[in-house]
């Protein structure tokens, strides 16, 4: 359990991180702002710290499809305020309506190329898995 | 390895012989857990005591301090504790895949990704069996897929 949470734990810091510095670096192009390196830091931090809520959740055991659906809108919600108090105590941008609409683009952007990601590498694994079972219970299924 | 299963004459005993040049570790305990395995098990169903078929089963499942084997359409109590369960069926191919559930490997008819590296199972009776994260791992080794 506790392995797993680790594991998880780094998974989720490289794929945040990732789409995090992607964002970025599209805003910094459109916006022609110029940001301090210290700004890397802050990133590499914001990751971890909404790396912790996705990990903490994938060790969650739900029980049905419309727990672990309700499960993600709350972790979903918790991400974009987290970041949002993340943005506020780095002083990245003002809070106004505006930059909060943004932010919730972002969030989802970053939160799309999360849940994409694993769901690709997973699919790969379940296929995988599908055909070890085939060919397990092929003799069993034909008597 | 070859794997030849012949019917007995009426009279005899149910024989498993095992032709190799030197038995391992591996192979004395496989063959001991299976002798040793105990499958008898009993369901409760209203009034009913029904003796249960282990090949029957799909899942079985832990709610409120009580647990049930659940066959293709029907529910039958049974009075022991999930890990107990656990013990005496998981070397018969069911295999623990939450904290409240034990499946059946045999009943699960293809196995599909939902989202945070769960896995679910969709059983040949139509249910969906939430496969937890921690336990799609065992399920990959019991696969004989390692982990890359």
């Amino acid at each position: 359990m506790i392995k797993d949470f680790w594991t998880s734990l780094l998974h989720y810091f490289v794929n945040i991180t990732t789409a995090t510095l992607f964002v970025t670096a599209v805003y910094l192009t459109i916006s022609g702002h110029q940001m301090n390196s210290v700004i890397l830091w802050e990133i590499l931090l914001s990751g971890f710290i909404t790396a912790l809520p996705s990990a903490f959740l994938v060790c969650l055991d739900a029980k049905n499809g419309r727990i672990l659906l309700l499960l993600w809108l709350a972790h979903f919600l918790l991400i974009f305020f987290t970041t949002l108090i993340l943005i506020e105590i780095f002083g990245w941008y003002k809070i106004t309506a505006f930059s909060i609409l943004l932010t919730f683009m972002a969030v989802v952007v970053i939160y799309i190329f999360t849940c994409v990601t694993h769901y690709i590498v997973d699919r790969k694994h379940a296929e995988i898995m599908n055909q070890q079972l085939k060919k397990r219970y092929s003799k069993t299924n034909n008597d | 390895m070859k794997i030849i299963i012949e019917s007995p004459h009426p009279d005899e005993e149910d024989t498993v012989i095992v032709r190799c040049a030197s038995p391992d570790q591996n192979l004395i305990s496989m063959l001991l857990s299976f002798q040793n395995a105990k499958t008898e098990l009993t369901g409760y169903l209203n009034d009913k005591i029904v003796r249960l078929n282990y090949h029957d089963i799909y899942y079985f499942e832990a709610n409120d301090n009580r647990v049930f084997a659940y066959y293709h359409s029907d529910v039958y109590e049974v009075k022991y504790k999930l890990y107990e369960l656990e013990e005496r069926f998981v070397p018969l191919d069911f295999m623990r895949c939450s904290k409240s559930m034990i499946v059946n490997m045999e009943k699960i008819e293809y196995l599909s990704p939902i989202f945070s590296g769960k896995m679910e199972a969709h059983l040949k009776n139509g249910e969906k069996v939430i496969i937890s994260r921690q336990y799609v791992h065992e399920l990959k080794s019991r696969l004989g897929i390692g982990e890359g």
